[in-house]
């Protein structure tokens, strides 16, 4: 369960996230759509301690995590650009954060041949990133946060950078391993079919805000989100 | 064709003089106009080695010397940089790191002659080092300036949101990515201490005698064998550095 009480944060005179407020439950995404700008990814850096809170509180399983270290709350960052580790193969990426807990070497190679079968990456797992597509990079950086269990994965964009195609199997591939791994995630975007694809749960971030909505008919009805503008314009052209 | 001429040139060019020294090394008498030295002599390697003309002990006090600067130059002036560019907002701070190298190294060891003897520094190993520091610090300061960017901070955090600690992100992600450049900045800081001539003789007013203050002392002296042979000594130590770099650079740090 993720609590979110009172957040607030300001860039000098600019507010960009004013007493916001939300819980999420767990094994659950939670689609935040937003304009760039809105303070989605001042929202999930914050929660990952990347950043600082000027007020607030932020709760994951009933303890304030606010005030910890980024290594001690237990959520992962998904970047827009994969950042790998380029003097690591994609096998020693995907198993990097395994190394920071009580995990024998044995298990780190069991779980991330495990882990590479499952992202279709069999074939890649001694290339080094230079050598991989964008979607591949993407797929690896997803098993790097997956591998390790944290309690909240946050995702900012992460597969902004990709063509449509790549995009849309990468979409896919997440809420597949999201269901599977019952992981609890939070998946920040500016994209209307993104966010129906890979949530459960949906958002909207208006002028520091964020507003759940009840249901993902509740998320379309809503003029505010734009789903049914586009809906519309694709009816006409068809 | 034209390449390999050039090559060969070029190799020959840095050959030559290398091999004059050695050649002048085993040298004992060469008189103008004999051709070729007579008779070759091992007599100043022999001197060398059991330490009568004190280029062995000079050998060791500037491989001290350099060593020392080089590593606390490229460690220091690695994080130094990151704060620079982590915390600081004004670049006066980098501007200033510019400040050694606008003035000649003499004129500024002039300049801080002062505070060196006041603190007892002056004539000192300790006070070669601090004064060499001066010069090689701010370099690294300024090599590494521009490599924390945004990529390297944002896999800094990551490697903190996957569990690792100050140390981690040092050992598994920063030092990785820059260990090219500090082989480059160590060897570039071992360089400036090895051959750094004013600010030694001028700091450590002739007791602190470096390799390099040998090689010089012994040409004021019109002592063209040995000078030649520490100067072929000066040689070894950055080509050997040369070499082990390489190995360095290519080394495996983890893998499965």
């Amino acid at each position: 369960m993720i609590e979110i009480k009172d957040l607030s944060k300001s860039y000098g005179s600019e507010k960009v996230l004013n007493r916001l407020e939300f819980s999420h439950v767990r094994h659950q995404t939670l689609s935040i759509l937003g304009e760039s700008g809105s303070g989605k990814s001042t929202l999930l850096k914050i929660m990952a301690g990347l950043e600082d809170a000027d007020d607030g509180d932020i709760q994951i399983n009933g303890d304030s995590v606010i005030h910890l270290e980024p290594k001690e709350r237990g959520t992962v960052y998904l970047y827009q650009e994969p950042l790998l580790f380029p003097h690591l193969t994609v096998k020693e990426n995907i198993g990097f954060g395994l190394r920071f807990r009580d995990t024998t070497p044995v298990e780190i190679k069991n779980r991330s041949l495990d882990l590479i079968e499952r992202l279709k990456l069999t074939s890649q797992m001694d290339k080094y990133p230079h050598q991989l597509s964008g979607g591949q990079k993407q797929r690896v950086a997803f098993g790097r946060a997956v591998i390790i269990h944290p309690s909240v994965l946050l995702l900012d964009e992460p597969f902004a950078s990709l063509d449509p195609g790549t995009r849309q199997e990468m979409q896919l591939l997440f809420s597949e391993i999201a269901k599977t791994e019952k992981i609890t995630s939070l998946f920040v975007t500016h994209d209307i079919r993104e966010a129906l694809m890979t949530g459960n749960r949906f958002g909207m971030m208006i002028n520091g805000k964020l507003k759940i909505y009840e249901s993902r008919d509740a998320f379309i009805d809503d003029s505010a989100t734009g789903v049914k503008e586009e809906i519309e314009f694709w009816k006409k052209l068809s | 064709m034209t390449k390999r001429i050039a090559l060969t040139v070029l190799a020959l060019s840095f050959l030559i003089p290398f091999g004059v020294l050695i050649y002048l090394s085993v040298s004992t008498q060469w008189y103008y106009p004999s051709l070729i030295s007579h008779p070759f002599t091992l007599s100043n390697w022999q001197s060398f080695l059991d330490g009568q003309s004190g280029v062995f002990k000079s050998t060791g006090l500037s491989l001290f010397i350099s060593l020392m600067v080089s590593t606390i130059a490229t460690s220091s002036g690695f994080f130094i940089s990151r704060s620079l560019v982590y915390h600081t907002k004004s670049r006066w701070w980098l501007v200033s790191a510019y400040f050694p190298y606008v003035i000649a190294p003499v004129v500024l060891a002039v300049m801080l002659n002062f505070y060196f003897l006041q603190l007892g520094l002056s004539g000192t190993v300790f006070g070669v080092m601090a004064a060499q520091l001066l010069i090689t610090l701010p370099y690294a300061i300024i090599l590494f300036y521009g490599f924390w960017n945004r990529n390297v901070r944002n896999l800094e955090n990551l490697v903190g949101t996957l569990g690792g600690s100050f140390t981690d992100k040092v050992r598994h992600a920063i030092f990785p990515l820059a260990k090219g450049l500090l082989v480059v900045c160590f060897f570039q800081c071992f360089l400036i201490s090895w051959f750094e001539y004013g600010l030694t003789q001028f700091i450590g007013t002739g007791k602190v005698e470096t390799l390099t203050i040998m090689v010089y002392r012994f040409v004021a002296e019109s002592n063209p064998y040995l000078a030649a042979l520490a100067g072929t000594v000066l040689i070894i130590p950055p080509i050997m550095l040369l070499i082990v770099n390489r190995k360095i650079i290519f080394k495996k740090e983890w893998s499965f």
